[in-house]
C-alpha cells in the first residue's frame, strides 16, 4: 500500500481499524474495518468530520465484494492486465498471457507448471470470456486468455514467468 | 422441579424481553435487566422465589465470565502505545473524578468501604455503551474517537487494579487498618504472582492450548476460570478477581481471538443473568433511600466526566466540538459499576449501595447516550459561554 500519498493507521480497541488516506487527487478517506465485519467508508470533504462527509456502511460480504469491483476482478481495467489479490501468505492472480508469450500454444501438463513452480492454475478465461474452471494438463494456453493462478508469492511470480520465458 | 424450570423459563423469557426492548428502544440493555429482575424479586408480589438461588448462581456465573472477558480483551501493550496525550487524559479524567467519587459517600457520612466501593461506581465508565455509540452514532472516523477509546482503556487498567485492592478490602470484613493493608496487599502480591507467571510460562501455554477442537478447548478454558475464581475465593480474593486474571494471562496468549470468539456467546447469555440476578437482589422498597444519593451522583458524574472529557479533548488538540463529544460519551455507566456494586453485596456491605448502584445506573445507561446523541445541540448552547466557532449546517448524509 505504499503508493497512497499519506496513510494513517490506528487502533481502535473495542471496535477495529481505522485507516486515513489521502489519495494522489486530494481527496481524504477513512476506513473503519470493524471486528464484527462490518466497513465504513468516510468522505471527508471539510475540517469537521461531525457535521460533514457521507459514510457508506457495508457487510462484510458487500465489503468484499465492493474490493473486488475496486480491485478489478469484477471488470479489469484496460490499463491493467494483471490483477493480484493476496490472503496472508496465499496470492491468487489473474494475469493475462501476452501475445508473443513463450508458453503460447502449449498445454499445462507439458510446460510442467505446477513440478517446475509450485503454483496452479486455477482458472483458465479465454479470449472469447469462455471460462475453464480447474484446467486439466491437456488445457491450452493460447494467446489473450486470462490465468488465475493460485501460490505463493515466488510460486507465483515463477509461473509467470514460466509462461512468459518458457522453459530454460 | 418442573416448578423450577418453569420458573427458569419464565425468567430468561423476561429477560428476553427486557433485552428486546432494549433492542428496540436503542438503549444499553443492562438497566432493563436490572429493571426486570427488580419487578419480580423475591420482595415483591410476582416473587420469583424457587428459581432464586438457580438463577443468582447462573449470575454468579455471569460475572467470572464478564471479569474473564474484560482481562482477556485488555492489554497493557495496547495502553502505552495509545500514546502520550490519551494517557495525560487518562490521568486528568482520574484526578477530576475520582475526588468527586469520593466526596458525595463521604458527605452522607457512608463508612470508609462503603465509600471506597461507591467511588468505584461513580468513576468508571461504561466501555460497552461509550464503544457501541460511537459506532451507532456513525463518529467511527472522528478524530475525538480514538481519545474517547484511549479513556476506556486506560478506565479498564483502573478496573484492574481497583478491583484486586478493593475485592481485598471488602471481603476482609470489619478489621483493623493493619488486617486491611495486609489483605490489599495479599490481593496485589498474588495478582502479581499471577501474572508473572502467567507471563513466564507463556510459551508452554500457547502449545497447551493448541487445541484444535472447539469443544474441548471451552472445556479447558472454562476448567481454569472456575478453578482459579474457586482458588482465589478460598484466599479471600474476589472469585472475580481470579477470573480477571485468568482472561489477563489467556489475553497474552496467541490463541486470545479464538478464545474471545468462543466465550463471546457463553458472556452474553450469562452476564444478562447477572444483572438481571443483581436486579432480583435488590428489595424495591429500599430504592427510596437511594434516590437522593443517586441522583446527586448522576450530577456529580455528569459535571466531573463533561469537564475531565472537555480538558483531555483540548489538551490532546482536539476542536471544542470535538471535545464535547468526549466528555458526554464518557458519561455513560453499566457493568462495571453493577460489578463494584455486587461486590459490595457479596462483602456484606450496606445495601443502599445495590440500590444506589442500580438508579445510578439505569438513569446514566439511558442520560449518558440520550446526551451524546444530542451533543451538537448542547455544543450550541455552551458555544456563547465559552467562546467556542460556530458550527458549518450540518450536511445531508448520504447513506
Amino acid at each position: 500500500m505504499g503508493h497512497l500519498t499519506v496513510y494513517r493507521e490506528v487502533e481502535l480497541p473495542g471496535i477495529g481499524r481505522k485507516f486515513q488516506i489521502e489519495t494522489r487527487a486530494g481527496d481524504r478517506l477513512i476506513i473503519v474495518v470493524h471486528d464484527d465485519g462490518r466497513r465504513e467508508i468516510y468522505y471527508v470533504d471539510c475540517e469537521n468530520l461531525e457535521e460533514c462527509g457521507p459514510v457508506v456502511t457495508l457487510d462484510d460480504g458487500e465489503a468484499r465484494h465492493v474490493a473486488a469491483i475496486l480491485g478489478g476482478m469484477v471488470y479489469t481495467p484496460k490499463a491493467l492486465e494483471s490483477v493480484e489479490m493476496a490472503f496472508d501468505e496465499m496470492v491468487f492472480e489473474w494475469f493475462k498471457v501476452e501475445p508473443g508469450a513463450a508458453a503460447a500454444g502449449q498445454t499445462i501438463g507439458g510446460l510442467r507448471v505446477r513440478e517446475k513452480t509450485g503454483a496452479t492454475i486455477i482458472a483458465v478465461v479465454e479470449r472469447d470470456r469462455r471460462k475453464i474452471i480447474n484446467p486439466g494438463p491437456d488445457q491450452v494456453i493460447r494467446e489473450g486468455a486470462t490465468l488465475v493462478v493460485m501460490g505463493d508469492r515466488k510460486q507465483v511470480r515463477a509461473c509467470k514467468d514460466l509462461i512468459l520465458r518458457g522453459n530454460r | 422441579m418442573a416448578n423450577l424450570v418453569l420458573e427458569l423459563g419464565l425468567a430468561l423469557s423476561l429477560v428476553a424481553l427486557a433485552g428486546l426492548l432494549a433492542a428496540r428502544s436503542r438503549f444499553s440493555a443492562v438497566p432493563f435487566f436490572i429493571l426486570a429482575g427488580l419487578a419480580v424479586g423475591p420482595h415483591t408480589p410476582l416473587g420469583f422465589v424457587e428459581s432464586a438461588p438457580v438463577i443468582n448462581f447462573l449470575g454468579r456465573l455471569g460475572l467470572l465470565v464478564l471479569l474473564f472477558y474484560l482481562g482477556l480483551e485488555f492489554s497493557v501493550g495496547r495502553l502505552l502505545r495509545a500514546g502520550r496525550s490519551i494517557l495525560l487524559g487518562g490521568v486528568i479524567y482520574m484526578a477530576i473524578n475520582l475526588p468527586l467519587g469520593l466526596l458525595l459517600p463521604w458527605l452522607l457520612g457512608w463508612p470508609l468501604r462503603e465509600i471506597l466501593v461507591a467511588a468505584g461506581i461513580t468513576t468508571i465508565s461504561s466501555t460497552a455503551i461509550a464503544a457501541r455509540l460511537v459506532v451507532e452514532l456513525k463518529r467511527t472516523a472522528n478524530p475525538e474517537t480514538e481519545m474517547i477509546l484511549g479513556l476506556m482503556l486506560f478506565q479498564d487498567a483502573f478496573v484492574v487494579v481497583y478491583l484486586a485492592v478493593i475485592s481485598g478490602l471488602v471481603l476482609t470484613g470489619n478489621a483493623s487498618p493493619g488486617q486491611v493493608a495486609k489483605a490489599t496487599l495479599g490481593a496485589l502480591a498474588f495478582m502479581a504472582g499471577f501474572l508473572f507467571l502467567g507471563r513466564r510460562l507463556k510459551p508452554l501455554l500457547d502449545r497447551w492450548l493448541d487445541i484444535p477442537s472447539d469443544e474441548l478447548l471451552l472445556l479447558v478454558i472454562f476448567a481454569a476460570l472456575t478453578l482459579v475464581a474457586g482458588l482465589a475465593e478460598s484466599l479471600h480474593l474476589a472469585e472475580a478477581v481470579g477470573a480477571l486474571l485468568v482472561g489477563l494471562v489467556l489475553g497474552e496468549t496467541e490463541h486470545f481471538q479464538r478464545i474471545q470468539h468462543l466465550v463471546v456467546p457463553f458472556r452474553d447469555f450469562f452476564s444478562a443473568l447477572f444483572f438481571f440476578s443483581f436486579g432480583l437482589g435488590i428489595d424495591p422498597l429500599t430504592l427510596k433511600g437511594a434516590v437522593w444519593p443517586a441522583l446527586a451522583a448522576v450530577a456529580l458524574t455528569l459535571v466531573g466526566n463533561f469537564t475531565s472529557g472537555l480538558l483531555a479533548g483540548r489538551t490532546a488538540g482536539l476542536s471544542p466540538r470535538a471535545s464535547t463529544n468526549v466528555g458526554l460519551t464518557i458519561t455513560a455507566r453499566g457493568e462495571f459499576s453493577i460489578i463494584l456494586a455486587n461486590l459490595a453485596r457479596a462483602g456484606g456491605l450496606l445495601p443502599v449501595l445495590q440500590s444506589f448502584a442500580a438508579l445510578y445506573v439505569v438513569i446514566l445507561a439511558v442520560l449518558g447516550p440520550l446526551l451524546t446523541k444530542e451533543s451538537r445541540w448542547i455544543y450550541a448552547r455552551l458555544r456563547p459561554v465559552f467562546r467556542w466557532p460556530a458550527l458549518p449546517p450540518r450536511k445531508q448524509k448520504i447513506s
